[in-house]
């Protein structure tokens, strides 16, 4: 008898609780003005300043300029603005209409304040390069820079400005600004709330709540199967699984596999943290560029992702600035060609081709536990069979990978929204530093020339011109074609869980990252 | 009574003293351990920036970090900070780590705490039921199902578990610790509880069968015993032998066991806690090891070496508590 009573009590409880969640779910299906967003990594902070947005739109917080789909720029906080002639003064002038949420307006003094403050941080956003900023009125900002600086506007696109008289050390954890969205309330590894900014300047935006929700990429797609989240990221490796209620958004990217071929010959030296330097088989450019033009991508892309790729030619497909020169078909006649020109030889019929006692064989390293890199070095390694070079995959921790990448090859991903990229891959002062950019060594004074006319550029135009002489100036060049210092493979595409019913907005092409880059474009979002 | 007293806080003083020589050989090891892994701090926080870095800014964060000083300095230095109270910052949450252990300590300890108490006490039932139905039909079925479960490992039973009543019946939400979308004081007591069901019920199935089987061996040879066998010509019906002698006799050593089982279900809350999306010390600290936040990890291991010194020491006052027989026999 006192058991079935308890019993029943508990039966009862479960079935109270089981109630209440389920009454919240139905207001959730009914009020058709929020989404649920489901990402793989959590910000550390959402203070532009220290790196918060950086490559995206900071969302809570707005910007000078900002990006529009196509990765041109177009005015935000800024109604017009002027370089002069010498490239080193910017003058902004500032719309007087945007205010932050707590109801001050946006000034100039803001605009000086977020610039100083993020030079200062040593975070993610690089302003070494400016000399100073002054508010000369209250909508007016003069910039002053130690050097023209055609990214210069890249990097405004990346910081949101913060509120001078609202800034304090908790400002990453709970911030205010001007975009189109306000914070709400941040449960660590666990979800972010934002509700729209009912006086934003462009109009409120038509979803009125956002929770974006940190999952792994399982869990993410088990709580799409569940129906308990609207728009979820997800990986090529699961964008097969069908969920009803859901479409499958492949959104293009500059998100990019390839890898490094050190381009020094091994001669015992070292670098300075002490790690061997040089190749003696991927120093010679004939076994370079024979393995670019024997690897088939569409079929890595077809294979390897399902079809949630693109062949990559460079570190910046499909961006402004690259040029599509850069592109080369695969041709295995060609590839042997090249080996054969180069006097490599399969002389003892073992199936890899020799040259001067060196058999045409080197290792391929890939961070343990990226199962799509390892995938692709595994296919890559088997379409290298077929022209006599034997690359064999292994397995490391980035740190080990530290310690080999200067001799051997390895499998990276690159992909930015801001063109200072090529710039860190391809000088030659950034050459075999420990820093993943230029492991392979390359230096080349003629590109030196192309990066820092790139870097120096007055106008956007003539940067994008310069940056696309890196990659082939018709003669040599950082691509495939040139000297090949690295072997793109494929473009991932962010595949993404949209449900029926949401619009996501036309997606600008992302860069490297795990769902970030997926709501810079939310105040677009709408339910139809 | 009064000489009990004074003994059990005598015992407590050399358990406190074992317990901090004991975490700080731990605070010793792991920073060994740390500084002898090839792990880069600063490369990984640079990787973490998802930007490029020069390298002028580079040696700046170096010299900011003072990665550049022996490593013994480090340890003092590490050392006398982690005694004033300071743990550091986490390079992830961007946050001190103390606080971050506090808030997620709390999440763990209701998560760990459920699934304690769910798998001591169904473990204890089901341990005498099979003990009292030895090598009959229920024990037969039962101890079948115990083997499968102690052989399959707690994350395939998260994912089983998450993919049946998450996924299909829907009947449970598929993680986190609150519901989504809701503010933080808007989140019901319910809610919660109802957030922490399947992975206390996940965690605890780990640790479940342990308890269930030992009961069972130990009750069995509580009932072949002579006093047993004594009870019955005496004429006792089973239910009063098992209720006189049985239990009383089987819950001591159940009890070590479950009491010692502090350190296995912190790892176990560390796998249950990634399944499900439930933010814990054991998702925080899979976390700070993934992404090499030194400072985080070496806060958790050494609150961890806390927490299960704790229990241990729990257990051992409890056992003069609850067993007169220890306690007489010190004495």
């Amino acid at each position: 008898m006192k058991t079935n009573k308890i019993l029943r009590l508990l039966l009862l409880f479960i079935m109270g609780i089981y109630l209440v969640a389920c009454k919240q779910e139905e207001q959730a299906v009914q009020e058709k003005d929020s989404v649920v967003i489901a990402i793989g990594t959590e910000p550390e902070t959402l203070d532009p300043t220290q790196g918060w947005g950086h490559g995206n739109s900071p969302i809570v917080q707005s910007t000078l300029v900002r990006y529009n789909s196509d990765l041109t720029f177009e005015n935000d906080l800024a109604t017009s603005y002027e370089l002069s002639t010498d490239g080193l003064t910017w003058t902004f002038h500032l719309r007087e209409d945007a205010k932050f949420t707590d109801g001050k307006r946006v000034t100039a003094s803001d605009v000086v304040f977020t610039l100083e403050t993020a030079k200062k941080a040593q975070g993610a956003v690089d302003l070494t390069y400016m000399e100073s900023a002054v508010a000369k009125d209250d909508s007016t900002v003069i910039i002053t820079l130690s050097q023209p600086t055609s990214i210069f506007l890249n990097t405004l696109a990346s910081v949101g400005i913060v509120p001078k008289h609202a800034y304090s050390e908790e400002y990453g954890r709970n911030p205010i600004g001007s975009g189109p969205y306000k914070f709400v309330e941040w449960k660590s590894q666990e979800q972010i709330m934002f509700t729209a900014n009912e006086d934003y300047y462009e109009g409120e935006p038509a979803i009125k709540n956002v929770t974006v929700v940190f999952m792994s990429e399982d869990a993410a797609l088990a709580a799409v199967l569940a129906g308990e989240v609207d728009v979820a990221y997800s990986s090529a490796t699961l964008g097969n699984t069908k969920a009803e209620g859901y479409r499958v958004e492949r959104i293009a990217s500059a998100d990019n596999r390839g890898f490094t071929l050190p381009m020094l010959p091994e001669e015992g030296k070292t670098t300075e943290s002490g790690a061997p330097i040089g190749n003696n088989v991927t120093c010679h450019r004939e076994i370079r560029q024979a393995i670019a033009y024997a690897i088939d991508r569409q079929l890595i892309a077809d294979t390897v992702l399902n079809g949630f790729g693109r062949p990559a030619y460079s570190e910046n497909d499909g961006m402004p600035w690259n040029n599509p020169e850069v592109k080369i078909e695969t041709d295995l006649e060609y590839a042997k060609k090249l080996l054969l020109d180069g006097g490599w030889l399969d002389s003892d019929q073992d199936g890899i081709v020799e040259k001067d006692g060196i058999t045409a064989e080197f290792k391929c390293v890939y961070p343990a536990g990226d199962s799509v890199r390892q995938a692709i070095g595994m296919a890559v390694s088997e379409q290298l069979k077929k022209i006599g070079i034997k690359l064999t995959i292994e397995g490391m921790s980035w740190d080990e990978i530290m310690k080999v990448m200067f001799s051997e090859a390895v499998l990276m991903g690159w992909g930015s929204a801001i063109p200072n990229e090529t710039y860190y891959l391809y000088r030659s002062e950034g050459a075999l530093l420990d820093d993943f950019y230029n492991p392979e060594g390359y230096q080349n004074l003629k590109t030196d020339k192309y990066l820092r006319a790139a870097m120096e550029a007055l106008t956007v135009e003539e940067a994008n011109e310069n940056w696309k002489k890196v990659q082939w100036d018709n003669n040599t060049g950082t691509s495939m074609k040139g000297e090949c210092p690295w072997v793109w493979v494929v473009n991932l595409d962010h595949v993404t869980y949209v449900r029926d019913g949401l619009s996501i907005g036309e997606q600008p092409i992302h860069g490297h990252g795990h769902g970030l880059p997926l709501i810079q474009n939310l105040k677009d979002w709408k339910w139809q | 009574m009064k000489m009990t007293g004074r003994k059990l806080i005598d015992i407590f003083i050399r358990n406190s003293i074992k317990m901090l020589s004991l975490l700080l050989a731990v605070s010793f090891l792991s920073f060994l351990l740390v500084s002898l892994s090839p792990i880069d701090p600063v490369g990984q926080y640079i990787l973490g920036l998802q930007t490029a870095v020069s390298p002028e800014q580079r040696a700046e964060i170096e010299e900011y970090w003072g990665v550049n000083e022996p490593p013994v300095e480090r340890y003092f230095h590490w050392l006398t900070e982690v005694l004033q109270g300071e743990l550091g910052e986490s390079v992830i949450y961007r946050r001190p780590v103390a606080e971050i252990i506090g808030e997620r300590f709390i999440n763990s300890l209701a998560l760990m705490l459920c699934a304690w108490l769910i798998s001591g006490i169904f473990g204890f039932i089901l341990g005498i039921v099979m003990g009292r139905y030895y090598d009959r039909w229920p024990d037969k079925i039962l101890k079948k199902i115990c083997y499968i479960l102690s052989s399959m490992p707690t994350f395939w039973i998260g994912l089983l578990l998450l993919l049946i009543f998450g996924v299909w019946l829907k009947w449970f939400p598929i993680g986190f610790s609150s519901p989504i979308g809701v503010l933080s004081r808007d989140v019901s007591l319910g809610e919660k509880i109802y957030h922490l069901i399947l992975p206390a019920f996940t965690l605890s199935l780990m640790s479940f069968s342990g308890i269930a089987l030992h009961t069972r061996e130990k009750l069995w040879d509580v009932m072949n015993s002579d006093y047993v066998l004594f009870a019955r010509t005496r004429g006792e019906d089973e239910w009063t032998i098992l209720k006189r002698h049985g239990i009383r006799n089987v819950i001591l050593p159940a009890l070590t066991l479950q009491f010692s089982s502090f350190a296995e279900l912190f790892g176990g809350s560390v796998i249950a806690e990634n399944v499900f999306s439930y933010p814990g010390l054991g998702s925080a600290v899979s976390a700070a090891g993934l992404q090499s936040d030194l400072s985080l990890l070496l806060g958790i291991t050494l609150f961890s070496a806390l927490f299960v010194c704790t229990g241990n020491m729990i257990a051992n006052l409890l056992y003069r508590i609850v067993d007169p027989g220890i306690r007489e026999v010190k004495e």
